[in-house]
């Protein structure tokens, strides 16, 4: 794993030529330095300028806005990583706060179901929208970097699958537990009613007991109405993160095939540019040859129609 | 460390410090090191969006300033023409130039001076000049392999050329492994002689700073060995996964193209990938033999028809979730067990077709048993078997001729003319030039162990012993040079070494590097060795990888080549 640095010695001689070099280029200098400060500022932008920037704003705002603005997709992209990556962060607090909600507490967790439905809609709602703008992402006219547009939609695809997967196996397990959960409660429940029915049947004196329990039960009732109300929420969130596995699935690569490999889709892209360019060819001479002779042949087709026609009125009339 | 694992690190390292969208250029050779252990998916999450040649990457004017470019090709002249050009008038809006091998001073001020803009951000030598297929296998895929049977005056440039992509290649290992190496050669070869001292020049004279690394107890050793001391390897038929693969079909990078083999079932790629690092099933039996290997193949179809049947099985919505998270597995392993299918079954359509088994019993007995009369007579029979090739009687001829050079000369030139008669698509006097190339008095190793006692009564013990699997009984002649290697008995005559610079006790790394290539059997046989935990690690590496075809070729080539320069002369 040895390597060897040979940037200094780059330097070096790059610094000495252009010393070499200054007086004779000074004439038609502003374009080297212009793309230096453009991509400068777009890549680094904490970067400091160099200080040879110092050129007419007039000249230098128009080469940095013709070569080095990236096209709009870059944005797109930007924005989509901006939001998976506070989708990961979402995902984070939701895994704290699932946690937090199972744990047997003496509040009666409604903050917390809050947090939870609050955030798991956040992250379905950062996926789902990032998944929209994926779909964007591959839209717009033919160009030299639609495969450059394709591998940045690739990757995002690749995340955003990863990131949706995990945040279903997150919400099945607390599903699951959360279920669990409640088959104890409902346990616990029945034992109330037979117990308080019990005690109606048996007592009607002890009306005041009676009536604490009727409140617990109307208590413990609403409680499972909302419970049942939050599984309902996390199936239909499970439901649309389905969806969007389904769209996403046709945009990830399978590692390991033959796809996965590089050499390969250098020589696909390659043989696929070729034969574009000859299908474009192709097009385009049948489209002129093919328009012209129709218009023409149509053209004589109606010139007998109406010769005939004429005729024909010279002959009846 | 293993070669795969080296490469891979380099190119993490060219890849990670350098922050935001990425496009990799690679040149011809370059594309084969990296892909070979590095895919796709992985440089999509190093946020490289782009891979190009460089040749395509000159062809357009477009530019994408807001992609950064890493460049990573060998240096040679050609490619800095080409990134001259490319620095004059840069489409990216950086350039990070990462050479696979040493970098020439005046090569470094023709980049400076073309770098006006200065949009170079860092020039690097990563040593990833060679493809590491297996762990302990890499090989330098050279077009022109025939040059090294050639003698110097024919080709003088030529083999100039080769022998110093073999020498950037064999310091790149040892760059990559961070050793300086005591060198030997095969007395006998030119070729090796040459390559070794060239190698020990670079680095014990032009470059011994850069290949001053911490002394280790015993440095390792580098041996450098000529093709021809053993021809027999490569003109057998194999019988092991990976090397059959290789001998039937034809595995190019790890890399096997189904369109040679004709009819495929509709839904099967073109290409198939067989890699010992992404899949498990051949890393577990790419060393197997070919029976074995039916029978393993039947268990993963088994347990595949097992988890399609659970799969089928779907009625409830645990079910459905649970089928959509093994999803991706599930297609995965269709893919994987679609693939060996596909290729045991067209490798059993070959062997029947051909009449390989019988045809290998021969070839086998030819190569490790004695029995000249016998041998005659199998030769002979198969020559007049209609259903064996062409291929496999040329074969035969030269493993009977490679055999019985000495032995009853008139039944030899019989076969000849048998040959000649039956197969008339090869050249005459093919045979004779590989009996003039690598016949008894060029070798140096005792290839069929008849040359000393100790050897013939091995061999005889052996035969009184039985063998468990006629097909794979060959063991190549490198088995014996490691053997000798680890007792220390490699001999001095025979392997001298270069300089001044001698072993001290036993090496703990040995880098045995065959001039005119290796094949799939001798990787095999290395990796075998490895395994047993002798203290010693092999690593084999290569001009090329052999099947019998390609070695055929450049046997072929260099016959046409010495012909032609011997009618000039």
């Amino acid at each position: 794993m040895a390597t060897r640095n040979r940037t200094l010695l780059f330097r070096k001689y790059r610094n000495s030529l252009r010393s070499v070099r200054a007086p004779m280029t000074e004439s038609k200098s502003g374009v080297g330095p212009v793309i230096e400060m453009a991509s400068t500022s777009l890549l680094h932008p904490k970067r400091s300028y160099t200080p040879v920037s110092t050129e007419d704003p007039g000249t230098s705002s128009k080469g940095a806005v013709t070569v080095g603005l990236p096209p709009d997709w870059v944005d797109v992209s930007e924005e989509i990583s901006v939001n998976i990556q506070r989708a990961r962060t979402k995902m984070a607090e939701l895994g704290k706060a699932h946690a937090k909600a199972l744990m047997p507490s003496f509040g009666d967790g409604k903050e917390d179901q809050h947090q939870i439905e609050s955030l798991t809609q956040e992250v379905t709602f950062l996926l789902r929208k990032s998944e929209k703008q994926l779909q964007r992402l591959s839209k717009g006219g033919p160009s030299e970097d639609s495969s450059v547009r394709k591998n940045v939609q690739r990757s995002l695809a690749t995340d955003l699958q990863q990131l949706s997967m995990e945040l279903r196996k997150k919400q099945s397990t607390y599903l699951k537990r959360l279920r669990l959960q409640k088959e104890d409660g409902g346990d616990l429940e029945m034992n109330l009613n037979g117990s308080s029915s019990r005690a109606e049947d048996d007592d009607f004196d002890d009306i005041l007991f009676s009536e604490h329990q009727m409140s617990k039960i109307k208590k413990s009732e609403e409680i499972s109405v909302e419970r049942e109300k939050e599984i309902q929420q996390v199936v239909e969130s499970v439901n649309e993160l389905a969806q969007i596995m389904k769209d996403l699935s046709a945009l990830v690569i399978d590692q390991g095939t033959i796809v996965d490999r590089i050499d390969y889709n250098i020589q696909n892209v390659s043989s696929t540019v070729e034969d574009g360019l000859k299908q474009l060819q192709k097009a385009e001479r049948t489209q002129r040859s093919g328009g012209m002779v129709k218009c023409a042949s149509v053209l004589v087709i109606l010139c007998f129609i109406m010769l005939v026609l004429l005729i024909l009125k010279e002959i009846i009339f | 460390m293993a070669l795969v694992t080296s490469v891979r690190d380099y190119i993490n390292r060219m890849l990670q410090d350098i922050s935001g969208m990425k496009v990799l250029i690679l040149d011809s050779e370059t594309v084969s090191n990296v892909s070979i252990v590095y895919s796709q998916s992985e440089l999509l999450q190093k946020e490289v969006f782009l891979v190009e040649m460089i040749d395509s990457i000159s062809a357009s004017n477009e530019s994408m300033s807001h992609l950064k470019a890493v460049y990573f090709v060998r240096p040679t002249s050609e490619n800095v023409q080409k990134l001259r050009h490319q620095l004059a008038n840069p489409r990216f809006g950086e350039y990070h130039l990462f050479f696979s091998n040493l970098l020439k001073d005046t090569q470094i001020h023709i980049l400076a001076d073309s770098d006006e803009q200065e949009v170079v951000q860092q020039v690097q030598e990563f040593y990833a000049d060679f493809v590491a297929g297996d762990p302990y296998h890499f090989t330098l895929n050279m077009a022109a392999n025939h040059l090294y049977m050639l003698p110097a005056v024919v080709d003088p440039s030529g083999l100039q050329r080769y022998s110093d992509r073999v020498v950037d290649g064999i310091a790149a290992v040892f760059l990559a492994l961070k050793r300086r190496p005591v060198i030997r050669y095969q007395r006998t070869s030119d070729t090796a002689k040459r390559i070794a001292q060239e190698t020990a020049k670079l680095m014990y004279q032009q470059e011994s700073g850069l290949f001053d690394f911490r002394r280790t107890e015993s440095s390792p050793l580098l041996l450098v060995i000529d093709r021809r001391d053993d021809p027999v390897t490569p003109l057998l038929n194999q019988w092991t996964y990976q090397a059959m693969v290789h001998e039937l079909i034809g595995l190019q990078d790890n890399k096997v193209d189904l369109r040679a083999i004709g009819s495929l079932p509709k839904d099967q790629q073109v290409e198939v990938v067989l890699s010992s690092e992404q899949d498990a099933f051949f890393k577990s039996n790419m060393y197997e033999n070919f029976g074995d290997i039916g029978m393993n193949i039947k268990r993963m179809v088994d347990d595949f028809q097992q988890v399609a049947k659970s799969n089928q099985n779907i009625q409830t919505v645990e079910d459905m979730a649970r089928f959509v998270d093994n999803y991706p597995e599930y297609k995965k392993m269709q893919g994987n067990v679609s693939k060996h299918v596909t290729l045991v079954t067209e490798m059993s359509k070959l062997v029947e077709a051909r009449k390989l088994m019988l045809v290998s019993q021969t070839e086998q007995d030819l190569a490790c048993n004695g029995g000249q009369g016998a041998a005659y007579e199998a030769v002979t029979d198969l020559l007049n078997n209609e259903s064996v090739s062409d291929i496999d009687r040329l074969r035969l001829v030269m493993l009977y001729a490679l055999r019985y050079e000495k032995e009853n000369p008139v039944q030899l030139m019989q076969l000849f003319n048998k040959l000649a008669s039956r197969s008339p698509k090869y050249k005459q006097g093919l045979v004779q030039f590989l009996l003039k190339q690598a016949g008894v008095e060029k070798r140096t190793g005792d290839l069929f162990g008849n040359r000393d006692l100790l050897n013939i009564a091995r061999n005889m013990a052996r035969g009184l012993k039985g063998v468990e699997n006629v097909y794979t009984q060959h063991q190549p002649l490198l088995f014996q040079t490691m053997e000798s290697i680890t007792r220390g008995r490699l001999r001095d005559v025979d392997y001298p070494f270069v300089g001044d610079h001698f072993q001290q006790g036993r090496p703990q790394e040995v880098v045995i590097f065959m001039v005119g290539g290796t094949t799939y059997e001798e990787s095999r046989c290395v990796a075998l060795q490895n395994s047993t935990n002798s203290g010693i690690r092999f690593i084999l590496g290569g001009t090329a990888v052999l099947n019998s075809k390609r070695f055929l070729m450049d046997l072929e080539e260099a016959q046409r080549i010495s012909r032609s320069g011997s009618h000039m002369v």
